[in-house]
This record gives structure tokens, C-alpha cells and sequence, in this order.
């Protein structure tokens, strides 16, 4: 049974998809000032690049607005619109790896220190701690774990966005989750 | 012995999911969208899918499209039980656990070790590099991405087994991750047009 409130927010939605869809620039603007945390939040984690992150956000939206007509009312339009933004970053990261451009991401295990967002002295250390751990994975441990980790998606939905296989995805998700607790120096005792 | 205190890689849940981006970028995108024009409507987004299909259909283009549908495919779990079950499909894949618990990092234990399924991957590996010259550089380097990530996978499922080889769930994973590479290994072999060495 649906909760009467995100009911009522699917709803909402979507009669803001069926105006954006005939052009009404100003209910896209309600989905876009909606949505647009949860996905630059996505890119960011997934890019570690908060430049890369806003282009990757704006692309996004761009491509969601040239798709609506094929957007589903009765499903949920962030999940929807995290899947394009996946896209994109998948999309981007291919291109700079064929160019040979500077990544969009870290491409190994290298250390580095910057996290998303920008930190104030309101975030617990560790929040920073955690999202630098991640920031640190490689680019498939780090994208299955962001996803299912933080943004709550099933083993088969990651592997959908991601491009690939169920188990694949179960087997990074392991493994991501086994490089956080080194980074983190969390031992196997205190996570069991 | 279980930790009352939710450890950090436990908490990832917690973490936002919103981060507010460092600029306003709606009247950019604004501008970019009254330039680009209205949504596609659903007809038109149809009409697009049919003239897609017939471009996926160019004789140029077929190799690389099956090679990227099957790889995609991969995502939904195709299951490629026939190359490691017998024609009965009554000796199921093994994932045979080590007796001893010594082996470590680097074990080369073969956890699946139907004598078909072994001689179809040795065959496939062996001409693996001859069938990926004969695709574009883009799929290529895809497959390779691909059978990278596989293999890594494979690598670090082992290691585990290696702590805990009676883990049924690193099992299921390391056969998963075979099939995910057997599935890359026959698209290849279908892609480039060979019959195969076997």
C-alpha cells in the first residue's frame, strides 16, 4: 500500500511531467528545483567532480526534457531521472577514457581526500570520513556501492543503470564494501 | 557478538542524498531548452524507435549492435546454464569448496569445474584475441573494459572463498561472475563471425 504522502507526491509529479511534457517551461522548473539535489548528488559521487557533477546534472535534465514523452507517469521520476543521469556519467567517462582527457573520475585505488559537496563545520567528521573512503574506490566498486549503498537500489536495478549483470554487481558491491573497511580501518569484528 | 553500534560501511544509508549544487544552473538550462524546442511527444517518440530499429538493422552496424544487445543483456541476467550443464541439465555447474581452509590471496582453486564448461572457456580465451581485431575500437575496448571487470571480480570472490569457503553466497557469486564471463567470452565468438574452435 502506497503511503497516502508519496502518493499524493506521484501524483503532484505527475501532472508536472504532463505540463512539462507540452511545454510548460515552469512545471519543469518545479521537477528540476525538486530533483536537482538527488541528482547532482548522484553525478558528484559518481564523477568526484563537482564541475563534471554540474554538467553531468544539466545534461541530464536536458535529456529528460527531450524524453518525456517516453517517461511513465505511474513510476517514480527521480528513480527515472537517475537513470539518465547514469547514464551521462557513463557516457562522459567513456569519451574521456577514449580521449584519453583527464578522468572524470579516479580510475584506482589512489587516494584522494575531496568528498561531495562542500563541507561545513555543521558535517560530522564522519560524514567526511565516509565519503572520502568511497571517493577513494575504483570506478565500478564506487558506482554499485553510491547506487545501492546510499541511493537504495536493488542489486538488479544498479546492474540495469549500470549496464551490467546482477551478479556482477552483487560481486562489486563486496568487494566495495570490503575496500571501504579497509580504508576505514573498520575491522571484521565490528561490522558483524 | 553482535555490535550494538552500527559500524560506518553500515551507515552508508544514512548518508544525504541531496547535495546542493555549488550554482543555480536552471536559467542555463532554461536558455538551452527554449533553444532545443518542445519534449518529444510519446508518436514521436515511437516514430524514433521504428527509424532506429531499421538503422539497427544496417549490415555495418549488426555486429556491434548484437555485441552491445548481449552485453546489455548481461544486465537482465541472461542465464548461459547450457555451456557448464550437461545436455540433461542434471550436473549442475560446481562450485566446489576446498576442503582445507589454508589456500589464500591468489588461490588458484577452479571452483567450476565441468570438463565441457572449462574446455568451451579455454577455447573461447585462446581466440579471444583474434575475434577482438575484427571489431570496431569502441567495442573492443568495451569488451575488454568488461572482461576486466569480470576477472577482477573473480579475483577478489576467490580470495574470499579462500577465508570462507563455505560461504554459499560467494559461491553463487563467483559462478554468477563465470557465466557473466562466458556470456562476454560467446557474444565476442558470435560478434566476430566465428564458428569457434570447438
Amino acid at each position: 500500500m502506497v503511503p497516502a504522502a508519496k502518493s499524493d507526491s506521484i501524483e503532484w509529479e505527475a501532472g508536472l511531467v504532463q505540463r512539462a511534457r507540452g511545454g510548460d517551461m515552469r512545471a519543469f522548473e518545479r521537477l528540476y528545483r525538486e530533483h536537482i539535489g538527488s541528482v547532482y548528488g548522484l553525478c558528484l559521487r559518481l564523477t568526484r567532480d563537482p564541475a563534471a557533477a554540474e554538467d553531468c546534472g544539466q545534461e541530464a535534465f536536458f535529456n529528460a526534457w527531450k524524453a518525456l514523452g517516453r517517461f511513465e507517469t505511474r513510476s517514480s521520476f527521480g528513480k527515472w531521472l537517475h537513470r539518465i543521469a547514469v547514464n551521462v556519467v557513463l557516457s562522459r567517462r567513456r569519451k574521456a577514457s577514449a580521449q584519453r582527457e583527464v578522468p572524470l573520475s579516479v580510475d584506482a585505488d589512489e587516494e584522494v581526500a575531496e568528498a561531495p559537496g562542500e563541507w561545513t563545520l555543521d558535517t560530522p567528521v564522519e560524514v567526511r570520513e565516509i565519503e572520502a573512503a568511497i571517493g577513494t574506490l575504483p570506478d565500478g566498486a564506487r558506482d554499485t556501492l553510491v547506487l545501492c549503498g546510499i541511493y537504495g537500489y536493488s542489486h538488479g536495478e544498479a546492474g540495469q543503470m549500470l549496464g551490467v549483470a546482477e551478479g556482477t554487481c552483487k560481486a562489486q558491491l563486496h568487494r566495495a564494501r570490503a575496500l571501504l573497511r579497509a580504508r576505514l580501518g573498520v575491522s571484521a569484528q565490528e561490522t558483524r | 557478538m553482535n555490535d550494538p553500534t552500527p559500524s560506518k560501511v553500515d551507515r552508508l544509508s544514512e548518508l544525504p542524498r541531496d547535495v546542493r549544487p555549488p550554482h543555480d544552473g536552471w536559467q542555463a538550462l532554461e536558455a538551452r531548452l527554449r533553444a532545443g524546442g518542445m519534449p518529444e511527444s510519446e508518436s514521436s517518440v515511437q516514430r524514433r524507435g521504428t527509424t532506429e530499429s531499421a538503422w539497427r538493422r544496417r549490415p555495418r552496424m549488426m555486429q556491434v549492435a548484437i555485441l552491445a544487445a548481449v552485453l546489455a543483456s548481461a544486465a537482465v541476467g541472461i542465464s548461459i546454464d547450457r555451456w557448464i550443464l550437461s545436455p540433461a541439465r542434471q550436473t549442475p555447474p560446481v562450485a566446489r569448496v576446498p576442503s582445507s581452509t589454508g589456500a589464500g590471496a591468489g588461490m588458484t582453486v577452479a571452483y567450476v569445474t565441468d570438463p565441457r564448461y572449462l574446455h568451451e572457456r579455454e577455447a573461447l580465451l585462446r581466440s579471444l584475441d583474434a575475434k577482438l581485431a575484427t571489431l570496431p575500437p569502441p567495442t573492443r575496448q568495451k569488451v575488454l573494459q568488461s572482461l576486466a571487470t569480470i576477472h577482477q571480480s573473480m579475483q577478489e570472490i576467490q580470495q574470499a572463498l579462500g577465508r570462507e569457503p563455505g560461504n554459499a553466497l560467494l559461491q553463487e557469486l563467483l559462478i554468477d561472475t563465470y557465466q557473466d564471463e562466458m556470456q562476454v567470452l560467446s557474444t565476442v565468438q558470435q560478434a566476430s563471425g566465428g564458428g569457434g574452435e570447438t
